[in-house]
């Protein structure tokens, strides 16, 4: 069982000033910024677990685009997943993991593989199921991808990005540009005039592997977690952030690297002993770019940059599910309804059962387990900042008030950029936020 | 046969009422509507039955009563009035589904829905002047019942004010049938024997006024409309579907039928005077509308709008704008009824009729997308869209009154376009935008709720594409009204003209 003391910290300090002052005095206090409630606790694992099936795929068609696919100029089949990627071991589950954070197979989850077979209409070829869209959303994979690469080096983390436009890295792309287009004059005569579009390409397809190596790990994490809660393992919410501080720091150095496989043969564009770490290279980034940022002009509602309704700088961008309106119309950065969609067939069936009493039951399930989603977000994200406080800071029990003091500066800090109106931290902090 | 019609649903609503011992209102809806199923039913019927070639009353019944008052018990149908006959049986089923089903006094107010149907038919079929005054006024006191019981929050105000108005309104048509028959010296109030060929012109011309006061408050006509937006507003989207679908119609049927049919001469004279008032009610009606943040109020004053159209055209007296009049009543009916009924949806689901606070109820998840498409249906008609039934009456009056009225015509046109500016206006603020995530915990929007839509917009689709549906059983009537109205127009002329030569002694 999973369970992590709270910290009382010895020294006091007088009550913060801040306008989350509760919510912080909770991540003082060891919690998450989602209140520790039965029914939050229930939300965000079924959740999880709906979350890890479809990531379960998206992890496994990111690397086999970064991989394979590659610079295929037309990639009409890139989310027809071979089998050699469906039996590809997770490094954190099965038998032969590197790190066994999840205790089931480390080949693809039954359930995504009887959903693939059948969808959610009947079993019918794979072509089929791809045209008449019932299948997992690649779409929002690739979304979360085109994020970080376009928030990239601006979001202070790492030195991922930047090595993206060093001369090592040109080169190893330019051996495997010439390696994959060995037979295609055509394609070889194109990237002699445009080289800049296809190394463009080459980095857009390494932050392909860089989700897809960042999933790999938190797809085991969210099963293994759904697994402790059916055992009757978590005993509230705080379990739950610190199981997943704990994985953080246990996976935090698996290395993120980009390699491309060319009739057999192995490029390393980039390369494992570049030393890029899972943690700072992968995570943070994914959760400033996708959690916090992303983009506007997505969904519906349009936003003027004229009328100043877009953000002079990226890094005040704040259109992430933090943010997020999960309505289909009217959202904003990366469609939730298509992780929503994904999600939907993957539901335990406690959960099922909590949004038929509530709402419109069936009819508007979708936006309930978008909210859920919302609310296990926040508690993804109180994980990934107590993990920067431990990182960073001082630990939460520390005897020095001016160390608690500058942790409490930090949680400050991170609160203040909830404090936009858009911010759904105050809508969590409601059991009746559906 | 007509009998039947008008009696069943006081013996349905005599049971409702009185049936001994405690009955769940599910089931009390469930016997109005076997009432209302059979009484539509009868009425389909009887429009199969109804021989399209002749002009004149059919079915008619009749029985001595009070026959030193004059007093019969008289009762025909024409094409003027049997699609109304028809149209009341349909908008009764309506309002049984307009309303939840846990209505409080059930018995009493299905009671009532029956009682009004009643009183309406036994309106429009009377042969009687007496007791079609016996029915206009009888149905005043369900009507007033509903909206003080079962009304908003000024319901008290808005039914006093409903009762006054229209208990004057009885009033004045009853002085004015009395004035015709004790003038004429006539023994009897029977349509057949009733004529006013006999009076001065002057005398046609007063009578002919009260008459004009007295259904101009029914419909209402600007400046006797006060009353209906009030009592529109605060009754339940139920009552409203009633008292604007059907019961203003009583208004205008009155005006062709003892304004028009019984004083041709003098209504040639008041016609271009009517026509004015009809155009001004029209402007104002939308001009008013365009200003309202209400949307029922809104849809209110569309209605006085829509009902202008009607006075400016039976003033125009051509065949084919009375024509285009008795189709506007139906259509009118359809439209303002499908408009109430979906407006009372959005009240009930999301509390409010406020446009500053509506937004976003297409939203296909939390919203209401269902309701709001009827809403862009009911608005594209009432606007006069082609292919909708609103089309083709607004496009006979408008035709059939140019040439009469060519002035009020076009000023009619103009505002038909200003009907499209308030409904985009209202659409717009209710149906588009972004829902808000804080307020949408709307509750979903029953099967049971959407069928009286379906069913009504099946209906303004079906007769919008195909008009002759409605058309065949009420051109007959028209016509002969028209060529009555001309004929007496020339008569009119005549002596006018021969007078202007006496005066002028040549």
């Amino acid at each position: 069982m999973v369970q992590t003391p709270i910290k009382q910290p010895t020294a006091k300090l007088p009550p913060s000033t801040h306008q989350f002052a509760d919510v912080i005095h909770r991540l003082e206090a060891g919690r998450s910024m989602l209140p520790d409630t039965p029914e939050n606790l229930m939300q965000i694992i079924g959740i999880y677990k709906a979350y890890a099936v479809p990531m379960d795929f998206y992890w496994r068609d990111l690397l086999y685009i970064a991989e394979r696919v590659f610079l295929e100029p037309l990639p009409f089949f890139k989310y027809f997943l071979p089998k050699e990627y469906l039996d590809l071991h997770n490094h954190y589950a099965g038998d032969d993991a590197d790190l066994r954070i999840w205790r089931g197979e480390a080949t693809a989850h039954p359930e995504l593989l009887e959903f693939m077979q059948k969808g959610k209409t009947f079993k019918m070829p794979k072509l089929l199921h791809h045209l008449w869209h019932d299948r997992i959303n690649m779409e929002f994979a690739e979304a979360c991808m085109q994020a970080m690469l376009w928030h990239g080096r601006d979001m202070g983390w790492g030195k991922f990005d930047a090595y993206l436009d060093s001369d090592e890295y040109k080169a190893n792309a330019d051996r495997a540009i010439k390696a994959y287009f060995k037979y295609n004059p055509v394609m070889l005569g194109l990237y002699k005039i445009f080289p800049d579009m296809f190394l463009e390409q080459v980095r857009q397809l390494s932050y392909y592997s860089n989700l897809g190596l960042f999933w790999e790990v938190m797809a085991p994490v969210f099963f293994e977690m759904s697994d402790i809660y059916d055992e009757g393992g978590f005993k509230g919410v705080p379990d739950a952030m610190n199981f997943l501080v704990n994985g953080i720091f246990a996976v935090a150095g698996r290395p993120i690297y980009h390699h491309v496989y060319i009739r057999g043969e192995c490029y390393e564009i980039i390369p494992k002993s570049k030393g890029f770490m899972w943690l700072y290279e992968a995570a943070l980034p994914y959760v400033e770019a996708v959690f916090y940022r992303t983009a506007p002009f997505r969904g519906t509602k349009s936003y003027n940059a004229q009328a100043r309704e877009v953000p002079n700088n990226q890094k005040d961008f704040h259109y992430g599910i933090l943010y997020a309106d999960v309505f289909p119309v009217g959202t904003a950065g990366i469609p939730p309804t298509l992780l929503m969609d994904d999600m939907y067939h993957f539901l335990p069936d406690y959960l099922k059962d909590y949004y038929r009493q509530h709402c419109r039951g069936e009819d508007d399930m979708l936006i309930q387990l978008g909210i859920t989603f919302q609310r296990s977000m926040y508690n993804v994200t109180s994980a990934v900042i107590q993990a920067l406080r431990q990182a960073l800071l001082y630990p939460l029990d520390d005897p020095n008030p001016e160390h608690l003091m500058a942790n409490r500066q930090f949680f400050e800090a991170q609160m203040d950029r909830f404090k936009r109106p858009e911010a759904r931290l105050r809508d969590i902090q409601n059991q009746d936020y559906r | 046969m007509l009998s039947f019609l008008l009696w069943l649903p006081v013996l349905g609503a005599s049971i409702i009422g009185f049936f001994p011992g405690k009955i769940e209102s599910a089931r009390l809806r469930q016997i109005t509507t076997i009432f209302a199923v059979i009484i539509l039913g009868w009425t389909i019927w009887l429009l199969t039955q109804f021989n399209l070639s002749n002009s004149g009353w059919q079915f008619s019944e009749y029985l001595p009563w009070a026959e030193p008052i004059g007093l019969s018990y008289s009762l025909a149908v024409d094409g003027l009035s049997l699609p109304l006959v028809a149209l009341n049986g349909l908008l009764t089923m309506i309002a049984i589904y307009s309303i939840g089903e846990n209505v409080e006094r059930p018995r009493l107010y299905y009671s009532l829905i029956l009682l009004i149907n009643a009183g309406i038919t036994g309106a429009l079929v009377a042969q009687n002047l007496l007791l079609f005054v016996i029915f206009y006024e009888l149905e005043l006191i369900p009507f007033y019942l509903m909206i003080a019981i079962w009304g908003g929050e000024k319901r008290g105000y808005a039914s006093i004010k409903f009762l006054l108005y229209t208990a004057v309104s009885g009033l004045l048509i009853l002085a004015a049938f009395l004035g015709i028959s004790f003038l004429n010296g006539a023994t009897s109030f029977d349509y057949n024997i009733i004529t006013t060929q006999r009076l001065s012109l002057n005398t046609q011309l007063i009578l002919l006024t009260v008459l004009l006061i007295g259904f101009g408050i029914k419909i209402p006509l600007v400046p006797l409309h006060t009353w209906l937006p009030d009592a529109y507003t605060e009754a339940s989207s139920a009552v409203a579907i009633l008292l604007g679908g059907i019961l203003a119609k009583l208004g205008t049927y009155g005006l062709i039928r003892f304004g028009l049919q019984l004083f041709p001469e003098a209504w040639s004279i008041v016609a271009p005077g009517l026509a004015v008032i009809g155009t001004v009610s029209v402007l104002y009606g939308a001009l008013s509308a365009i200003a309202q943040k209400d949307i029922k109020r809104m849809v209110a004053y569309s209605s006085i709008g829509h009902m202008g159209y009607i006075l400016v055209a039976t003033a125009a007296g051509t065949q084919l704008s009375i024509l285009g009049a008795v189709t506007q009543m139906i259509a009118h009916g359809l439209i303002l009824a499908l408009l109430f009924h979906l407006v009372g949806i959005v009240e009930r689901k999301v509390g409010t009729r406020d446009l500053d606070v509506l937004n976003g109820l297409m939203n296909p998840i939390r919203g209401l997308p269902l309701t709001s498409a009827l809403l862009i249906m009911a608005g594209m008609a009432s606007a006069g869209i082609p292919g909708l039934v609103g089309f083709v009456a607004e496009f006979m009056i408008f035709q059939g009154s140019f040439s009469t009225f060519p002035i009020p015509t076009l000023l009619c046109i103009i505002a038909s376009g200003l009907t499209a500016v308030y409904f985009v206006i209202l659409l717009n603020r209710t149906c588009f935008g972004k829902l808000d995530n804080k307020l949408a915990y709307y509750p979903t929007v029953l099967r049971s709720e959407s069928i009286p839509a379906f069913v009504l917009t099946g209906i303004i689709l079906f007769l919008g594409i195909q008009p002759n549906w409605l058309l065949r059983w009420i051109e007959p009537t028209t016509d002969l009204l028209a060529v009555n109205s001309e004929r007496s127009s020339v008569i009119s002329y005549q002596l006018t003209n021969k007078s202007l030569t006496l005066l002028s002694g040549k």
